[in-house]
């Protein structure tokens, strides 16, 4: 909207210029030539002095690119108006809309300057100009069928002119604001594309980072320096195998992504024999992307060391989030972490292994 | 010697009814199941009628659970131990209030039915792991309190299906994890709607000093 704001601003400007050049330029000669013929000049001087004051007053607000507060546009329309009726009651009978009188067209000027932010009442105020200035001109006296003619058509150019100017005005403005909208959605469109490219490049580096212990690897298994055949070999291949199914499960649109990622590690574990029993008490509740993924982590962990059979179970009461694993494993297997946000907890008990993962919301 | 426990089972599956009465008949000593059908009626008439327990399956060919059939079977002074396929911890605990025994999901096998089924026919509660989780992560605002030990057992029992390794966690022993689950039924048999088991229950944890006079 800024853009259109602008644009109306300028407009104004132009608008009181052509209003100080219409008066200095235009009407001042002739209010000079024609000071014999008013009754009074007086008044005629004055009304021009006091218009010229409307425009220096407008000048304020309208050159620091500010609209005209309401009191000073309606109160400078009375004045305004005020004005044009002495300065028409002093014409000579037999000038009325011609040369001598200056402030017919003048008025129009001001009028627009005054009340172009508010069209309803401009159109009002001018009317009322034209009717008043016509009234004055026929209570004066009587006129030919000439006189009437000639002041018809200067009536209606005027008219015809400063009415044009209104509407190219508000045309303007109503572009102005279309064009400012599409350049408003233009520039959201542009904002999105950047987010999502954002969105991916960090989606790829994730993923990369993640991506960790299953390159080497694949590379160990592609140069043949790693034996497919041997025991450890195997672990890891588990390992990779069940990270990478937690981090496919991650970006997953679910209503409940905690559960969805450890049945995707559990499934994992399914798949390579492991006889998995997986139990969820509670309901779901909000865990931020990186706390669910220090949570399952040491889930994979713990599940791709498990040999024939794991208890996975996922508790959420009031106060925490508790993943915990108890399976059948090598000894020695014991699991670390570095992680401020998730208590993690393992231990051998005999035969069996068992690891927490517990996290507490504030 | 006494008289051998009967049951009635009530179950649309005539897979789960037939799996279900071998189970139980083939415990030592075995469980006779008296009556067994797909309608909640063969627990009210002939032999079903007076059966010691009755093994109600939540979801009779219908989506909504049959509360209701439990709520009439529990205030007839029934011994009723649910077995359902949903393992949603609400259910879990509303059946509890209601007065069943044992909530058993019917992913928890043969070892657990047998126990609650004979638990219950001593007018005993039974709380396997699924429920232990669904206690642990009751969030509703009647819910008894608590001790800190309590909620441990209960979180243990989840996680490990395993008294003797609860036990061997705690260092406490597997009967100690016992009664600690029979106090926490207890506290919740005394929380929701009145029920002759609930009754029962409370009345003879305090005959055997399970809880104190003091504790009601």
């Amino acid at each position: 909207m800024a853009d259109d704001d602008r644009l109306f601003a300028n407009i104004r400007i132009v608008l009181l210029a052509v209003t100080a050049v219409v008066q200095t330029g235009l009407n001042a000669p002739p209010l000079l030539r024609h000071q014999a013929d008013y009754r009074p000049a007086w008044a005629e001087n004055a009304a021009f002095a006091v218009l010229a004051l409307v425009t220096v007053v407008c000048a304020v607000w309208l050159l620091r690119r500010r609209p005209l507060p309401t009191p000073v546009a309606l109160g400078g329309a009375v004045v305004v108006l005020a004005a044009s009726v002495v300065a028409t009651a002093a014409q000579p009978a037999d000038g009325y809309f011609l040369d001598v009188h200056w402030s017919f067209g003048l008025v129009g000027w001001h009028l627009i300057v005054l009340l172009v932010d508010r069209v309803g009442v401009l159109v009002g105020a001018l009317a009322a100009h034209v009717l008043t200035s016509v009234t004055q001109f026929v209570l004066v006296g009587d006129h030919d069928r000439a006189e009437v003619g000639g002041a018809g058509v200067v009536v209606l150019s005027v008219l015809g002119f400063q009415s044009a100017i209104v509407v190219i005005t508000l045309v303007l403005r109503r572009q102005a604001r279309l064009a400012a909208l599409v350049a408003a959605d233009r520039d959201r469109i542009a904002t999105r594309a950047a987010l999502a490219e954002q969105w991916e490049r960090d989606r790829r580096q994730t993923f990369a980072g993640q991506l960790g212990a299953t390159l080497p690897l694949l590379a160990g298994l592609a140069d043949g320096a790693l034996d497919p055949s041997d025991e450890g070999t195997r672990r890891r291949c588990a390992l990779a195998a069940t990270q990478l199914r937690r981090l496919f499960a991650e970006n997953d649109d679910v209503p409940d992504p905690l559960v969805h990622e450890v049945k995707a590690c559990v499934d994992a574990a399914e798949r390579r024999g492991v006889e998995v029993s997986l139990a969820v008490s509670g309901t779901a509740v909000a865990i931020p992307t990186v706390v669910r993924r220090e949570l399952t982590g040491p889930l994979v962990v713990a599940l791709s060391h498990a040999r024939t059979r794991a208890r996975v179970s996922v508790l959420r009461t009031d106060q925490e989030v508790r993943v915990a694993v108890l399976a059948d494993t090598e000894p020695g297997d014991g699991i670390v972490s570095t992680s401020p946000l998730v208590q993690v907890e393992s231990g051998t008990y005999g035969p069996r292994t068992r690891m927490e993962a517990r996290w507490k919301p504030n | 010697m006494e008289a051998q426990l009967t049951a009635v089972v009530v179950d649309d599956h005539p897979a789960v009814r037939a799996g279900v009465a071998y189970w139980l008949g083939a415990g030592t000593p075995p469980i006779t199941v008296a009556a067994s059908g797909e309608d909640v009626r063969v627990a009210w008439i002939g032999d079903g009628a007076t059966a010691d327990v009755v093994i109600l399956d939540l979801h009779l060919g219908g989506p909504t659970p049959a509360l209701g059939d439990l709520r009439r079977l529990v205030e007839a002074g029934r011994r009723v131990v649910v077995y359902s396929m949903r393992a949603d911890d609400e259910t879990a605990l509303t059946c509890l209030e209601l007065g069943a025994l044992c909530y058993l999901t019917k992913a928890e096998g043969e070892e657990h039915l047998v126990e609650a089924t004979r638990a219950a026919g001593r007018g005993d509660p039974y709380t396997p792991p699924s429920l232990a989780g669904a206690l642990a992560g009751d969030r509703s605002d009647h819910r008894p309190a608590l001790s800190a030990r309590e909620t441990e057992v209960l979180v243990e029992w989840f996680q490990s299906e395993s008294k003797d390794f609860v036990a061997q966690r705690l260092g406490i022993t597997a009967s100690t994890v016992n009664s600690h689950l029979e106090r926490i039924r207890v506290k919740y048999a005394q929380i929701g709607r009145e029920a002759p088991t609930k009754a029962a229950l409370v009345a003879r944890a305090i005959q055997d000093g399970l809880i104190g006079v003091e504790d009601l």
